[in-house]
């Protein structure tokens, strides 16, 4: 099987070119500046930049929560004219959060990622569209490097308009005219003058010199009133500023673009849209409107071009050092007005840029918080495409063909992988061979036929080259597998499918799983899946926990181990070595090939290994020494398994034996029963580390206090406390213990607003402590050994005095009812119940059955995947193989991942001496005998062993429940929502149930008393404390008094009369 | 009295041992045949069989490890390879045979690296050994000597720890006391027509801590144990069920309920259905107490500190826990020892 190509490739290939190319680039566009007395000069020499190595091991970055970043530095003189003294000094501009040997950043000491974005490439586009009325016009669209948009429009008869950023349009004239033609360069230059001369005859006023056209175009764009507008130099210069240089810089792509399209010939280095442009543009819509040409196909990858690292950062970059000239700008005059002496130095301040990274890392929608579950879901976040964020599109108004998959996807663009719900199709993955070139497209390598020398040719198609050429899918290509020469082979062509012969095959792609992602190519018999549960199989692959005693799956496809390995969990030798020291901390190599360089000292190399860390899932990263004393080792091989890997391969979740069958209900609606020993043999137990934190800062009344001395709380919460008030690590905490006692110093007497506080005091005479405890607690749930406390001080330079306390929980979760589980096929369900191991249905030789799954989950879901990989797992149990079977083995025969896996449970059954694995009545199905009884059931079942993970769904989290809590200030009714201690909602099917009951004092409860009534709240309340019953509420809710005034606002009134008998008089209420 | 019953059975039921071998150290493998049986007798036994040997067979484990100078359980030793917690899964799997009857005994390995730590390296006492001495515990890669103080019990089943009640460098264990790996049986006939008889094959795997003979002969203990109840059942006991609350309690004599005073009847009444297992008592203790027939509050308080300490493997320790939980929760304390003595038969 071919290596695939290194797969964070993506942010390394953007990040590098970035630090050698872009960075560059912005520097040594930075101007001269000088005072406005041009008496003092300033520039920089930018291609003498210098970056100085990242101050902080990344590790420490990440412990600290401070930035990686490295410091950049720029040579630069300061010329003064008058004596031509020219003064020279090294300026550092700011610094560059640095990229990491795993291809994300630390910001913060967090982890984030960038996200490359894919969005609709420079150039221009032909279509046709529909306006408001539904009349069809053709148009063609020019985008800037930008995203700025310009747009030429030709009706129905035959005039030419342009519009501008969606603004109103106006004539192809007064746009040409404005740009310095006159009437008869128009047409002259124009292939098609017959058109343009119609157009001058029909427009009533007649613009002529380019200073009304300039007036004109300024009115249309940027005047709100009809007020006249004079032509002056200012108008020109603000057209030409805000037009001109920031929407349409079409960029180095878009002018190629533009050129290849247009047939022109302009040099790549004009960026600006020309007069001949546009009027080559106009004549091509013209050709368009006649049915000439071939309109564009705007979600062809062609047209579309990925903005990876290396274009986000340097757009910031740009952004920075925009800012910093003005400030050097003010700076320098400031300092020659003052006539102080001036330094390169002091001109320059380090802020603007590290304020630019700093919010671009911490706001911007493509730099994200890195997935961290487990290796897999970093890597696959690494290698994310995204269509929306700024310049791209926005979920809501995407249409359906730019979600849907397009025929240019093939190897680029996995047609599978994607987020289900709102982002489908906008958030999707890069396929395992694609890369992406210096341009932005997205490239895929294909393998050249050639007939006369037996070698291949590796060529990397770009998707405007991959409609020419017949290329051939994986199906039936070994040369082995082919019958003939004369063999129709099905291939791609020119966005369609055919088929040819073997000879006019030009290229054939590399692997069976070229045109997935590594998510959808870790499934196994991907090929029987249906693809939306593919979909879930992959999305779900990335949710699974790491395990404490992982396990490497029977049946696999062989991707496991690079994944594993690029995804930089497992800790790898750098160079040949032998280890010498070993530890649960670090492993040591001497290094032989030096050693024999110098023979005075041993050189080593230490590799620190991850102990317990907490990712950003709150999953738990930590790496095992998978080496032992004294053993040699080339550079690159394995030196410490990491979190959910095992001998360097991935493993996501564990072999487990189920059975196919329903079991008391317990498996209705996708349930799955467990046997208890999933829980004693700690299988399905994992490490979850929460981290904690408060802050500790300066009120107005005084600093905050941190303490053990804590007279409002009862000693029993404050058990854990050192002397320092922090709480000690390695103490069990439960839920409410204190973590932190801190004290917050407050004004005089002033007790706490709920109302019982103050009846309590009033009873019990506790004496107000003229501070109040803000204690870090444990919250529910959260209970676990403390593993880590930490004092942490932000960078932040506006609050100096502020200081963090973090502390790190560390969990040991055994599955429980509640648990999400799924395996890799999108079969996923709930654990229902936990059943002993001798009341589990067994197999033939005793073995009881870990889990049973609902047969009925595989019909209409359509995802037979499982089976075929349960069956092979099953064969691979007994045989003690491990399978790594590559999908799309159909190709080779028909039917051949059943003959596969009925071959090889037939092979076990004989050689280990268990005919019942395969029994040719049933195959794949065997009799299961019930624990309870002993009786057979009376339908022979499907077992295996299928590899089965533990999602991070875990009910720990989830299990919620509310007494009573915030309610939200507007509606008055209790938040929703864990996090901010919500109720549950009783929505309408819940009223209709408490009505089919009967129930109707506690509907009344809910409706009223637990949501938004103020005053029986209160009244509840005090109820409870004097302990009498709770009395029914005789006014209304808040959302009824709403709906009372609503309907007042429509001129109805809402009364509540009561009319006694004897008087027939009435009373009101008012509502 | 029931070797006598047994015999008095007409069928000569004999058992054979068709085949045992020992796979591995920790895993022990039998066959035995059980023959012959009336029709359908062979699945009444052969199922009881295999949930008695899979369920109540009870095992040896470590419980606890208490660490010198160990923060928690999360963290590394400096030399050692393994962190503390790999120490203490590895721990876990450490098969043990133990015959004492003692409920919690000391086990220590104090060994001094470097080399690797197996279960052979453990100091057990008397009467625990370790089946396989090669298991392996640790790698000690640096000459430091590492210290591990270990709790032994015997139980059945598993448990799942209270790591609430660790103390410093003392980490509970979550044991699995269960020998028998796996069980299977199937039956056959044979004879014909109405003189057809069944014979019984039942294949044992064990860990190694004890053999298939073993733990057949300890679940036929466990299962006789459990039915020797129904021996006692005579006609005339249907009077014990008075109303239907009572009823659960069906090992309830009469003989046991003390007559107090009229004023404390209420109360007395009270204490009689409350059960001991709202004290929430530890496994052990409530285990105890349920051999020794004491099923409620009542009948726990016509037992003294003395008494109670008297029960098979119940104690001091225990003692204290059935006091202090007693006066938790019922403000009520444990009698002297002269009051109760005439109440007790």
């Amino acid at each position: 099987m071919p290596v695939l190509p290194e797969l964070a490739q993506i942010q390394f290939k953007g990040f590098s070119r970035f630090v050698h190319q872009k960075l560059l680039k912005e520097l040594e566009n930075f101007p001269k500046i000088e005072d406005t007395d041009k008496e003092v000069e300033f520039r920089s020499i930018g291609n003498q930049y210098q970056l100085t190595e990242p101050s902080l091991e990344e590790r420490d970055a990440a412990y600290q929560c401070i930035t990686y970043s490295a410091d950049l530095y720029v040579p630069a003189q300061l010329i003064c004219k008058e004596d031509q003294i020219v003064q020279e000094e090294d300026v550092r501009l700011g610094s560059i959060p640095w990229m990491n040997s795993g291809g994300t950043f630390i910001i913060n000491g967090i982890a984030r990622v960038l996200v490359s974005q894919i969005l609709r490439s420079p150039g221009i586009y032909y279509n046709r569209e529909s306006d408001q009325r539904g009349i069809l016009a053709y148009t063609s669209t020019v985008i800037s490097d930008q995203g700025g948009r310009f747009k030429l429009e030709i009706d129905g008869r035959n005039r030419i308009w342009v519009r501008i950023s969606k603004k109103k349009k106006i004539s192809i004239f007064i746009l040409l005219v404005a740009m310095g033609l006159c009437k008869r360069d128009i047409l002259q230059n124009s292939r098609y003058p017959r058109i343009f001369s119609n157009m001058f005859k029909r427009q009533k006023e007649s613009i002529e010199s380019p200073e009304d056209a300039i007036v004109e175009l300024y009115k249309h764009l940027y005047s709100a009133t009809d007020a006249d507008v004079f032509f002056s130099e200012s108008i020109f210069r603000e057209l030409q500023k805000r037009f001109f240089q920031h929407r349409c810089e079409l960029g180095r792509i878009g002018r190629r673009n533009l050129n290849i399209k247009l047939t022109l010939d302009v040099p790549e280095t004009e960026s600006f849209l020309l007069p001949q442009d546009i009027l080559a543009a106009a004549d091509h819509l013209v050709e368009i409107s006649y049915g000439e040409g071939k309109l564009d196909d705007i979600d062809h990858l062609k047209n579309r071009r990925v903005r990876s690292v290396a274009d986000l950062l340097q757009e910031q970059l740009k952004l920075a050092l925009n800012r910093l000239e003005n400030l050097i700008r003010q700076n320098l005059s400031r300092a020659v007005r003052r006539k102080r002496a001036i330094t390169p130095r002091g001109l320059v301040t380090p802020v603007p840029v590290i304020a630019a990274f700093k919010e671009f890392f911490g706001s911007h929608p493509l730099s994200q918080f890195l997935d961290q579950t487990n290796p897999l879901s970093e890597m696959v976040h690494k290698r994310r495409l995204s269509s929306v964020g700024p310049g791209g599109l926005t979920r809501r108004t995407a249409s359906f063909q730019a979600r849907d998959i397009h025929f240019s996807h093939y190897g680029r663009i996995c047609p599978i992988e994607t987020s289900e719900g709102m982002n489908a199709g906008l958030i999707s993955s890069l396929a395992i061979q694609a890369g992406v070139n210096t341009s932005g497209s997205l490239g895929s390598p294909y393998l050249e036929m050639s007939d006369s020398s037996g070698e291949e040719q590796l060529v990397n198609l770009s998707p405007a080259e991959d409609d020419y050429y017949r290329v051939a899918s994986e199906n039936l290509l070994l040369s082995e597998w082919r019958g003939s020469e004369k063999e129709i082979i099905p291939v791609r062509y020119q966005q369609e499918f055919l088929s040819v012969l073997w000879e006019q095959v030009d290229f054939r792609s590399i692997h069976p799983l070229h045109h997935f992602s590594i998510g959808a190519s870790l499934i196994p018999f991907i090929e029987h899946n249906d693809a939306n549960r593919a979909l879930m199989g992959s999305t779900m692959q990335r949710q699974a926990v790491p395990l404490i005693k992982p396990e490497r799956c029977i049946v696999g496809t062989g991707l496991e181990s690079q994944v594993a390995l690029d995804s930089g969990s497992v800790a790898i030798s750098e160079q040949d070595g032998k280890v010498c020291y070993i530890d649960g901390n670090r492993i040591e190599l001497s290094l032989i090939h030096e050693a024999k360089k110098n023979k005075l000292a041993q050189p080593t190399t230490i590799e620190e290994l991850k102990i317990f860390e907490r990712s950003n899932n709150n999953t738990c990263m930590h790496q095992k020494p998978a080496v032992s004393l004294g053993e040699l080792l080339r550079g690159g091989e394995i030196v410490a398994d990491g979190a959910a890997t095992v001998r360097g391969e991935l493993a996501l979740g564990k072999n487990i034996l189920v059975a196919y069958m329903p079991w008391e209900g317990y498996n209705f609606e996708d349930a799955v029963l467990i046997s208890e020993r999933l829980i004693y043999e700690d299988i399905f137990t994992s490490l979850h580390i929460e981290k904690h934190e408060v802050e500790i800062c300066a009120t107005n009344q005084g600093p905050e206090r941190v303490t053990k001395q804590i007279s409002q709380l009862d000693g029993y919460l404050l058990r854990h406390l050192d002397d320092d008030g922090l709480v000690e690590l390695g103490s069990w905490v439960e839920a409410g213990d204190v973590l932190v006692g801190k004290l917050t110093p407050q004004e005089g007497a002033s007790s706490s607003r709920v109302p019982e506080g103050r009846l309590l005091q009033a009873i019990f005479g506790i004496q107000l402590v003229n501070a109040r405890e803000s204690c870090l607690r444990v919250p529910i749930g959260g209970r676990g050994r403390v593993i880590d406390v930490r004092w942490v001080y932000p960078e932040d330079d506006a609050t100096n005095d502020l200081e963090v306390i973090h502390i790190y929980i560390l969990q040991r979760r055994k599955i429980q009812v509640g648990d999400k589980i799924a395996g890799r096929h999108g079969n996923k369900g709930i654990v229902s119940k936990i059943v002993p191991r001798q009341d589990m249905p067994y197999l033939q030789n005793g073995t009881p059955v870990d889990m049973i799954l609902s047969p009925l989950g595989v019909p209409s879901r359509m995802n037979v995947g499982q089976i075929f990989e349960c069956l092979l797992g099953l064969a691979g149990e007994f045989l003690e193989t491990h399978y790594r079977v590559v999908p799309f083995d159909e190709r080779y025969e028909r039917e051949a991942s059943r003959k596969l896996v009925f071959a090889e449970l037939h092979e076990a059954g004989a050689r280990t001496n268990n005919p019942w694995l395969f029994e040719p009545s049933h195959p794949g199905k065997s009799r299961l005998i019930d624990g309870r009884t002993g009786d057979p059931f009376g339908q022979s079942i499907t077992t295996g062993k299928a590899y089965i993970m533990k999602l991070i769904h875990q009910v720990d989290d989830k299990i919620h429940a509310r007494s009573s809590g915030p309610y939200a200030l507007v509606t008055q009714q209790p938040l929703k929502g864990k996090s901010r201690r919500g109720g549950q909602r009783i929505g309408e099917m819940e009223v209709w149930a408490l009505e089919g009951f009967g129930v109707s004092y506690t509907l009344q409860e809910m409706l009223t008393t637990k949501s938004d009534h103020i005053q029986a709240r209160y009244k509840a309340l005090s109820a409870i404390m004097t302990g009498k019953p709770v009395c029914k509420p005789k006014t209304v809710p808040e959302s009824f008094r709403l709906l009372v005034r609503e309907l007042r606002c429509m001129g109805l009134n809402l009364e509540r009369n009561f009319i006694s008998e004897e008087d027939l008089g009435r009373e009101f209420e008012n509502i | 009295m029931r070797k006598n019953e047994m015999s008095t059975s007409k069928q000569a039921i004999q058992w054979k041992c068709l085949e045992s071998k020992i796979e591995s150290k920790r895993l022990h493998y039998g066959r035995f045949l059980v023959s012959p049986f009336k029709r359908g007798q062979a699945s009444t036994v052969g199922i009881a069989m295999r949930r008695a040997l899979l369920q109540e067979i009870e095992g040896t484990s470590i419980t606890c490890a208490r660490f010198c100078g160990v923060v928690h359980e999360y963290s590394t030793i400096t030399g050692l390879q393994e962190t503390i917690h790999d120490v203490l899964v590895n721990l876990k799997e450490i098969v043990l045979r133990g015959d004492s009857k003692e409920d919690i005994q000391e086990a220590f390995l104090s060994v001094t690296g470097p080399k690797e730590v197996t279960a052979g390296d453990l100091s057990l006492p008397p009467g625990v050994e370790a089946i396989d001495n090669s298991q392996y515990i640790a790698t000690i890669t640096q000459p430091i000597s590492l210290t591990i103080e270990l709790e032994i019990e015997k139980d059945c089943g598993y448990r799942i720890e209270n790591l609430a009640k660790s103390g410093k460098g003392q980490f509970p264990i979550d044991a699995v006391f269960m020998p028998v790996r796996n069980v299977n049986y199937s039956i056959h006939l044979f004879g014909s027509g109405r003189a057809t008889q069944e014979i019984l094959f039942i294949e044992i795997w064990t860990n190694g801590s004890l053999t298939p003979h073993e733990a057949l002969r300890k679940a036929s203990e466990k299962l006789m144990d459990l039915l020797t109840t129904f021996l006692y059942v005579r006609g005339g006991d249907v009077s014990l069920f008075e109303n239907g609350e009572d009823s659960l309690d069906l090992t309830k004599s009469p003989s046991l309920q003390p007559q107090f005073g009229d004023t404390n009847n209420l109360e007395e009444r009270v204490l009689e259905n409350r059960f001991i297992d709202q004290l929430e008592l530890p496994a052990r203790a409530f285990n105890c107490l349920k051999r020794a027939e004491i099923y409620t509050i009542a009948d726990l308080l016509n037992y003294s500190r003395e008494d109670l300490s008297k029960l098979k493997n119940f104690g001091r320790k225990s003692v204290d826990q059935v006091s202090e939980a007693l006066w938790d929760r019922f403000a009520k304390e444990l009698p002297d020892k002269k009051i109760v003595l005439n109440r007790r038969k």
